[in-house]
């Protein structure tokens, strides 16, 4: 078979809107979890309060149960517990973003915890204290650890968005398959798909683990 | 909000149709052993070998195979293994075949990862004293580096069989009939799909939760082997 390049002109379009609802998939699920995220790990930090099993009880319900079970779930529950009409789309990013604060809380945990207790010990002996010894001891410090792995697990939250195509939310991916449903062009829309996220994930990938290179080598 | 939805559960529903969930559950586990073996260990270490090698011609195509699998989402790999790959390639595959096909290339390219850190973890230090010792090539690899290597692999690849298990999920788009498909089918059929769905979400935490035990039980098992 020849490859039909003029199947990927003639439906940018819908192509477009498909990735730009992606976009806003990632977007609003990011907010969510960065959010949320922040929240879980400062419960995380007060060890052995009630906040700490909350927050880790959170966390271990949301990195247990798979994505697409609790995107179902709420998408076809919610309204009927709260009679409420919902958009596939709001709910599952909720959803998304909801699993990534359970992964960001733990990377941001690490990275505080990462840190030395010396520099903290350091701080104090030249008088910091409190939120001056926060913004420029630990925090920059911690920063270090966090950013690498926070942006792989960006690279698996745009991974993640395709599920949204289960509940029939018109995704970059739902767009091509049901494109290739009309024009019988599979072949040209999928891969073109998949190497358009190839294209966007492969180099975030890659500048994680350049980040982490370069902070390893600078401790 | 209507908590009569909760007050009503017919639990009737759920205990006629929890053998077809269930049913559905060990398609989800049947498609995670499967490809932790075919994927995670057998294709996983041929290509942490592959990526390792010294010839450019071998190096390089494993290498963009694992790049590929890795940065691209699961469920737009199974549909392109359900829609693309049998018209490049003449051969048809049942949505089992190609979710199953697809979820053994994904993980293949993420163990193979781990498998490759595990095997470049063992010191140099261990090479030269093998080398020092008189050992051949083969005596290394076999005595020394592997059963090293082994210790170091072994711990994050249990880890990956939760992300395995939650990944088979995504596969029923491909109308597998999964956990996640048999609930569908069955919600739409029965109008009692808070039932049906919180069963089956149920179901899924609690695998999700023995899967978890079993492997920090096996990682802390190892770890005590090691001492």
């Amino acid at each position: 078979m020849e490859f039909q390049f003029s199947v990927l002109a003639n439906n940018y379009p819908a192509l477009l809107r498909g990735g730009l609802v992606t976009l806003l998939i990632t977007a609003i699920a990011l907010g969510i979890g960065l959010a949320i995220g922040a929240a879980l790990c400062a419960g995380r930090l007060l060890r052995g309060s009630a906040l700490d099993r909350l927050a880790l009880t959170y966390i271990s319900f949301f990195r247990t149960t798979p994505e697409m079970v609790l995107i179902f779930w709420s998408y076809f529950c919610i309204p009927l517990i709260f009679h409420i009409r919902v958009s596939g789309m709001l709910v599952g990013s909720i959803v998304l973003g909801l699993v990534a604060a359970a992964y960001f809380a733990e990377i941001f945990r690490a990275g505080i915890e990462g840190v030395p207790r010396g520099q903290t010990e350091a701080a104090r002996a030249l008088g910091l204290r409190g939120f001056p010894q926060w913004r420029f001891v630990l925090l920059p410090q911690a920063l270090r650890l966090m950013i690498p792995p926070l942006v792989n697990y960006f690279t698996e939250l745009i991974k993640n968005t395709t599920l949204l195509a289960g509940i029939g939310v018109a995704e970059l991916s739902l767009e091509a398959y049901l494109l290739g449903g009309q024009t019988y062009r599979y072949v040209e829309l999928l891969s073109a798909i998949a190497f358009a996220y190839f294209a966007v994930i492969f180099p975030i990938s890659l500048w994680s683990r350049l980040l982490e290179a370069k902070f390893r080598a600078a401790t | 909000m209507d908590l009569s939805v909760f007050t009503n559960f017919d639990f009737g529903v759920i205990w006629r149709y929890l053998p077809a969930l269930l049913k559905g559950l060990w398609t989800n586990c049947l498609l995670t052993g499967l490809g932790f073996l075919c994927g995670g260990i057998v294709l996983g270490t041929i290509l942490a070998f592959a990526n390792m090698a010294r010839l450019r011609i071998i190096r390089w195509p494993a290498f963009l195979f694992v790049e590929f699998w890795r940065s691209t989402p699961l469920l737009v790999q199974a549909v392109w293994m359900h829609f693309a790959f049998p018209v490049l390639t003449g051969f048809s595959t049942t949505p089992f075949q190609s979710g199953l096909l697809a979820l053994i290339f994904n993980v293949s390219a993420y163990c193979s990862e781990i498998i490759r850190a595990g095997i470049m973890g063992v010191p140099r230090g261990q090479h030269e004293a093998a080398r020092a010792l008189g050992l051949s090539a083969a005596v290394t690899w076999w005595k020394v580096i592997r059963p090293q290597a082994i210790r170091l692999i072994v711990p994050p690849l249990t880890g990956t069989v939760i992300s395995i298990f939650k990944a088979t999920a995504i596969l029923s788009i491909l109308a597998i009939n999964d956990l996640m498909r048999a609930a569908a089918r069955i919600s739409s059929y029965t109008i009692h799909p808070v039932e049906i769905y919180t069963t089956a979400a149920i179901l899924a935490l609690m695998t999700g939760l023995v899967i978890t035990w079993i492997g920090s039980r096996a990682e802390v098992h190892y770890r005590r082997q090691e001492r």
